[in-house]
């Protein structure tokens, strides 16, 4: 039931719309500002407007933003797959099997603080600049979040849902199946969650250090070239994609969690 | 004076001991359930009642002592056994609908069979309109109901219920009651039903077995000989009552 707080509905409606709206009004109004007195440390929405349209005319390395939004998101893409087949299958082992907790808990224990970013002098020593250590980085990034909200989620279990499955006669494939699994799918869900937004930001990092397309290699050429128009709507374009990505994910949750609101 | 029971037994329950850690529950008890009985359990608050069905059914292993269930150990998997659970045990992840099909999907039972008891089911606990509601969004009350209507779903030869109606209101509980009654007869089931109420008690049981306080022995078996379906008003029933409520209190 809905908790009455005194205020009318309609005023809460306009209140939770425009507070949103007035937020955005007064970053914009502040960076035209803050521009208007510092152009050389930060170029005008209108110049970066301009320098936006310029990405698609004259393209970057032969590419056009759309495509260094794309040859980021394919990594990102790629690398979620397969952390999402990893991470939730072994999420899923060491939350039910108490022995296999036992055994990879502390590796897991050991890697798990290390920052997706502290791997990439190995991974460059290793595997080179190219494709692969990229969707790599990304995996290790992003593999973390979802074996700890999995296997949180399936130790969360409730003993008695678990005691339904028995009294019913499910076999234990059953009730991970049927019982263990769906309770910790919200769980799970929130690990996709933050995989997905630690997958966005590692793959930035990637690029940055090399690669010759990716919104990360066109910050590091904007930088690079003092061209900050260039790092602007680059840093713009991230910043859409990844609210992009997680509104998509808020509505999926909606569909494959229905009873969790 | 009610004739001799010569059905064969159904649960046999020897020397049934129970401890957690020091505390001890249940201290060796001993007694019989004929099949197609309808047993009710009372005894004073925390003394063990539901423990003792807990026992039955193997989410507790006894301490000590033997359980049976046609003569070999309690297996849900080769028994057609259903549980309410005291506490509430709807899966909130499936839809009201569902969640009454889940015991009879585990037993395989072919689509048609299953929606159609399904149906049947949402009718008698009034739940039909919520056939797709989850069940996070209905009353305690409603929530009771699906549990209920999953164990009477399985048409299960052994049916164990620890307080299913203590959150109901009166006028839901008498229904209820006499629908647990006709499942009973209809199914010829065997019912074992712990519940509070005493007037409950003797509304529904052929026999009452009366638990003392805790660690829980059987105090008493009381043979409810009066026809149904019965009158809460009757003098017999009242004395019945009476006696019972006496005994609980009286340790
Ligand atoms: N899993 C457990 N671990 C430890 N102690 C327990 C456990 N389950 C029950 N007990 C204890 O056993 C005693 C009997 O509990 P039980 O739930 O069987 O009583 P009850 O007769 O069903 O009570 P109520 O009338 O409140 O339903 C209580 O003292 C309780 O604290
Ligand atoms: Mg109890």
């Amino acid at each position: 039931m809905e908790r009455m707080n005194g205020e009318p509905k309609a005023l809460r409606n306009v209140l939770y719309w425009g507070l949103p709206v007035l937020a955005i009004g007064l970053i914009a109004i502040g960076w035209i500002a803050f521009s208007g007195s510092n152009p050389d440390l930060m170029p005008s929405p209108a110049a970066v407007w301009s320098r936006f349209i310029k990405t698609f005319t004259k393209p970057i390395a032969k590419t056009t933003l759309i495509g260094h939004a794309w040859a980021s998101l394919k990594r990102v893409l790629l690398a979620l797959m397969a952390a999402w087949a990893f991470g939730i299958s072994f999420g899923i082992l060491i939350g039910w099997n108490k022995k296999a907790r036992a055994f990879f808990g502390s590796i897991f224990e050991v890697i798990r603080p290390i920052p997706p970013i502290a791997w990439i002098p190995i991974i460059i020593m290793w595997f080179g600049i190219g494709e692969f250590p990229k969707i790599l980085l990304v995996f290790i990034g992003t593999f973390v979040p979802l074996v700890i909200n999995t296997s949180t989620g399936i130790e969360m279990v409730d003993r008695i849902n678990i005691q339904v499955g028995q009294i019913f006669g499910g076999n234990s494939s059953q009730i991970l199946k049927d019982i263990v699994i769906p309770t910790a799918l919200p769980s799970i869900f929130a690990g996709i969650r933050t995989s997905v937004s630690s997958g966005w930001t590692t793959v930035l990092a990637a690029e940055m250090l090399g690669a010759n397309a990716g919104l990360g290699s066109l910050v590091t050429r904007g930088w690079q070239g003092s061209d900050l128009s260039l790092v602007m709507v680059a840093v713009i374009t991230i910043a859409v994609i990844g609210a992009l990505l997680s509104v998509i994910l808020q509505k999926l949750e909606k569909v494959v969690c229905p009873w969790n609101h | 004076m009610p004739t001799e029971d010569n059905r064969p037994i159904k649960v046999e329950v020897k020397n049934l001991t129970k401890r957690f850690g020091d505390l001890l529950v249940l201290d060796h008890m001993s007694f019989n359930i004929r099949k197609g009985e309808f047993v009710c359990v009372v005894g004073p608050t925390g003394c063990g009642k539901s423990t003792f069905l807990n026992c039955l059914t193997r989410i507790h292993m006894p301490s000590e002592g033997d359980l049976y269930i046609d003569g070999v150990p309690a297996d849900p998997k080769k028994h057609n056994i259903s549980f309410v659970f005291q506490e509430p045990s709807a899966l909130p992840w499936l839809t009201v609908a569902d969640n009454i099909a889940y015991g009879l999907k585990i037993k395989r039972l072919p689509k048609e069979e299953t929606e159609q008891r399904v149906n049947q089911i949402l009718d008698l606990m009034g739940l039909q309109e919520f056939r797709n509601a989850y069940p996070g969004e209905l009353s305690v009350s409603a929530e009771q109901r699906i549990i209920i209507g999953r164990s009477f779903a399985m048409k299960p030869d052994l049916l164990l219920m620890d307080e299913p109606y203590g959150q109901m209101d009166v006028k839901m509980r008498f229904y209820l009651e006499d629908e647990v009654i006709r499942l009973w007869k209809e199914l010829g089931s065997t019912v074992i039903f712990i519940t509070h109420n005493i007037e409950e008690a003797v509304y529904l049981a052929e026999k009452v077995l009366i638990l003392t306080n805790k660690p829980a022995k059987i105090k008493e078996e009381i043979v409810i000989d009066l026809p149904r379906p019965r009158d809460i008003t009757d003098s017999r029933f009242i004395a019945y009552r009476n006696d019972i409520t006496d005994k609980i209190k009286w340790w």
